[in-house]
C-alpha cells in the first residue's frame, strides 16, 4: 500500500468535472484507490463518492492506492490533484 | 414577482410552460434477474448515446468546457459504485427502475444535505441522470426544447443541463425556473449562452400562463407577467442599451488595465467571502484589493479559531493563484451586534472603540487573526491591511505584533511569507493630514473613500438631513485624497482606492492625475472601470484635475466633471 498527503488546489474543489475525470483515470488501474478526508474513506473510482466527500479548495486529503500498479496509480492521481485538474 | 437573477440581461417574450412527464411506475419484483440486468444495461447505454449527442450539440453552442458537464453525466451513470449497488438490488429481485431510483435518491439526499452550495447543486445533475435513465426504462419521450419558436421564454420547474443542451439560443429570449440558483450548472450554461435567466421564481409554473407575454430581468431577478405598454417600452429600451454596453465592455475582457497613453494600472476587486475571489476572477479582476474579514465573525457564538480563519484565508489565496490578495484585519465596532465580543453600546460608535483600536486592546483576538493570515501567506500573494488608522503609533504597534508572530511561527517551523507587506487604510481625516508620516511606516496605502468622506465632512450619509454634504467630490475630500496619493508617491509606495469612488467615472480622471496605482472595485464594475481608464491620458487628466481643484463647491465640481466625461 502506498499513500500521499495532498492539498486540493483548484477553486471549485472536487466538483463535477474534476471528480469525473479523476474517477475515470483511477478506474483504469486494477488496485484499490481511496481518498481519506475528514475522518472518512471514499472510493476514488466513483465520481458520486468523490462529490459526496465535499472536498473543497484547500482541503487536506490522503490518496491511498493498494494492490496491483499502486505506484503508477498514486503517481498519476497525485499529479492530477497537484495540477488542479488543469483548471 | 421576484426570483434570483442568474444570467444577466433583459428577456422579453412569450411564456412556454414546459411540463415534465410523470415518471411514476409501480415497482415490481422480477424473477428473471439476468434479463432485468440486461434491460438496465441497455437503458444505460442508450442514455450515454443520447448524452453524447447532446454534448456534441453543446460543444458547438457553448464550448468544450461546458460540454464536459454533459459528459460528466455519463461518468455519473457509469459510476462503478452506483452500478455495483444497482446490480446487487436487481439481483435481489427489484426491478431496474426501483433499483436505479433508490441509488440516485440516496445520492440526491447526500448532495442536498451538503453544507456548500456547489455540492448541493450536484443533486440536480443526479436528478437529471435519474430522469434520463428512467424515461428510457419506461419508454417515455423526454421534453424536447429544440424546436421552440423565436422569442420564447422557457418556463420550467427545474431546468436540467440536458434541456439547455437542446436549446437554440437565437430562439430563446429568456429562462424562468422555480428552482435553482447562481451556481446551478444550468445557470452557468445560461450565462455562457448569454440567455437572460431568473431562477427560484416562486410558484411560477402556477402563476404564468402558456403564451402569456413576460419580461424578465436577469440582473435584478425581476419577473413581470403580462407587462403593460409602458413597462414593455421601458424594458425594450433597457434591453437595447444593455446589449450595446455589453458588446462594448466585452472588448476589454482579458486585457490589461491601461490608460490611453500606456500607463498600466492594477484593477482589483473588493470581496467579503473567500468564494467571492472566484467571482472576482470571473469578472476579470486582477486580484483582490480588499478582503473584508467581518463575515468570519458574524453569526458566531465565539471568536473563530486560528484553524478556521486560516482555512478561509488560504481558500481565497489559492483561488487567486498568486494574484494579489489584501486582507483587511477585523473592522468592527459598537454599531454591530456581535454578542461574544462584548462590545458596549456607544453613543457615537463611529468615533468609538472599533477596528484597529479594538484589535490592539484585544490582543488575543488580534493574534489569532494575524497568525491565521500569516500562515495563509505561504499559499499565495497576501498582504495585511489595518483599518481606521489615525496615528503613527497604531501602525507601529500593529507591525510590531506582526513581527512578533512571524518570529513565533518561524520558531514553530511553520511556513509563511517572510516579506509579507503591511499596509493601512487611509480613511480618516487624521490619516490624510499626516499621510507623509504614515507613508514612512507603511508598505502601501488604500484609500477608503466611504469612511474618508464621512469623517472629513463629519456627515453620516444615512442621515437624510445631512447626506447632502456626503460626497467624495467635495473640495475638502478631494484635497484629502490628493494629499494621501502625493504622500504615497513621495515615499514610493503603492496607493490604491477601495471605496465606491474608485469606480466613479467622474473620479477616475482625478485619480489618474493624482497618481493612484490601484483601483479596487466591486466585481461587476471591473470591465466598466477598465474601459473608463482606457479613455484618459495623463495630460488630459491633469488639465481636468487642475481645473477641478480650483472649484469651490461640490456642485461646480460635479457640473464640470459631468461636462467633460460625456
Amino acid at each position: 500500500m502506498v499513500s500521499k498527503f495532498l492539498t486540493v488546489p483548484n477553486a471549485q474543489g472536487f466538483h463535477m468535472r474534476p471528480a469525473s475525470v479523476f474517477a475515470g483515470a483511477m478506474g483504469k488501474y486494477p488496485c484499490k484507490v481511496t481518498i481519506n478526508f475528514n475522518g472518512n474513506s471514499y472510493n476514488a473510482k466513483s465520481t458520486l463518492n468523490l462529490i459526496a466527500a465535499c472536498m473543497k479548495c484547500g482541503s487536506e486529503i490522503e490518496l491511498v492506492c493498494d494492490g496491483d500498479q499502486e505506484e503508477a496509480a498514486l503517481a498519476e492521481g497525485a499529479k492530477m490533484i497537484e495540477d488542479g485538474f488543469g483548471e | 414577482m421576484k426570483g434570483i437573477g442568474v444570467s444577466g440581461g433583459i428577456g422579453i417574450g412569450k411564456i412556454l410552460l414546459v411540463e415534465e412527464h410523470s415518471l411514476e411506475y409501480t415497482p415490481k419484483q422480477v424473477s428473471d434477474t439476468a434479463a432485468e440486468k440486461a434491460r438496465f444495461a441497455d437503458a444505460v447505454e442508450q442514455f450515454c448515446a443520447n448524452t453524447r449527442e447532446q454534448a456534441e450539440a453543446l460543444k458547438k453552442t457553448a464550448g468544450e468546457k461546458e460540454a464536459e458537464i454533459m459528459l460528466g453525466h455519463i461518468s455519473l451513470v457509469q459510476d462503478p459504485f452506483l452500478l455495483g449497488e444497482v446490480d446487487k438490488l436487481i439481483g435481489g429481485g427489484q426491478c431496474a427502475e426501483a433499483s436505479f431510483e433508490t441509488m440516485c435518491d440516496m445520492f440526491i439526499q447526500i448532495f442536498s444535505a451538503a453544507d456548500d452550495d456547489v455540492t448541493k447543486q450536484r443533486a440536480a445533475d443526479v436528478r437529471d441522470v435519474k430522469t434520463g435513465v428512467l424515461s428510457i426504462l419506461l419508454g417515455i419521450k423526454e421534453v424536447k426544447l429544440s424546436d421552440v419558436p423565436e422569442g420564447t421564454i422557457i418556463c420550467v420547474k427545474e431546468l436540467t443541463p440536458s434541456m439547455i443542451a437542446e436549446i437554440k439560443k437565437e430562439n430563446v429570449a429568456g429562462i424562468l425556473t422555480e428552482t435553482g440558483s447562481t451556481t446551478s450548472h444550468s445557470a452557468i450554461l445560461a450565462r455562457v449562452l448569454e440567455i437572460p435567466a431568473v431562477m427560484s421564481a416562486p410558484d411560477i409554473m402556477k402563476t404564468a400562463q402558456n403564451g402569456e407575454q413576460a419580461v424578465i430581468d436577469g440582473n435584478k431577478g425581476d419577473v413581470i407577467l403580462s407587462p403593460d405598454e409602458a413597462q414593455l417600452k421601458a424594458y425594450t429600451e433597457k434591453r437595447e442599451k444593455l446589449m450595446q454596453e455589453r458588446r462594448e465592455l466585452e472588448k476589454f475582457r482579458g486585457k490589461p488595465t491601461v490608460s490611453a497613453d500606456g500607463t498600466v494600472y492594477e484593477l482589483v476587486c473588493n470581496i467579503g467571502k473567500p468564494e467571492d475571489a472566484a467571482k472576482a476572477l470571473e469578472f476579470d479582476g486582477e486580484g483582490v484589493g480588499l478582503f473584508r474579514t467581518e463575515f468570519l465573525f458574524m453569526d458566531k457564538t465565539s471568536v473563530p479559531s486560528e484553524e478556521e480563519q486560516f482555512s478561509e484565508y488560504k481558500k481565497a489565496a489559492m483561488i487567486l493563484k498568486g494574484k494579489p490578495l489584501i486582507i483587511r484585519t477585523l473592522d468592527i465596532g459598537g454599531d454591530k451586534d456581535i454578542p461574544y465580543l462584548g462590545l458596549a453600546k456607544e453613543d457615537n460608535p463611529f468615533m468609538g472603540f472599533r477596528a484597529i483600536r479594538y484589535c490592539l486592546k484585544n490582543r488575543d483576538l488580534f493574534r489569532i487573526q494575524l497568525r491565521a493570515i500569516l500562515r495563509a501567506s505561504a499559499f499565495g500573494n497576501i498582504s495585511i491591511m489595518f483599518p481606521l488608522i489615525t496615528c503613527v503609533e497604531e501602525v507601529r504597534e500593529g507591525k510590531a505584533l506582526v513581527e512578533e508572530l512571524k518570529a513565533e511561527l518561524a520558531s514553530e517551523g511553520i511556513e509563511f511569507d517572510r516579506d509579507i507587506k503591511v499596509g493601512i487604510m487611509t480613511e480618516t481625516a487624521a490619516s490624510g493630514i499626516i499621510a507623509d508620516m504614515l507613508a514612512k511606516e507603511s508598505d502601501f496605502f488604500s484609500i477608503g473613500t466611504n469612511d474618508l468622506t464621512g469623517y472629513t465632512m463629519a456627515a453620516d450619509r444615512g442621515n437624510s438631513d445631512v447626506s447632502y454634504l456626503y460626497s467624495a467630490l467635495q473640495p475638502s475630500v478631494l484635497r484629502m485624497i490628493r494629499s494621501i496619493i502625493l504622500a504615497a508617491r513621495q515615499e514610493g509606495i503603492p496607493v490604491g482606492m477601495c471605496g465606491e469612488a474608485a469606480a466613479d467615472p467622474m473620479m477616475i480622471p482625478l485619480l489618474i492625475s493624482f497618481g493612484l496605482t490601484e483601483f479596487s472595485v466591486s466585481a461587476p464594475s471591473v470591465l466598466r472601470v477598465r474601459k473608463c481608464i482606457s479613455g484618459w491620458t495623463k495630460e488630459r487628466a491633469d488639465e481636468v484635475a487642475e481645473k477641478v481643484m480650483q472649484l469651490e463647491t461640490v456642485q461646480e465640481v460635479k457640473d464640470y466633471l459631468g461636462s467633460v466625461i460625456l
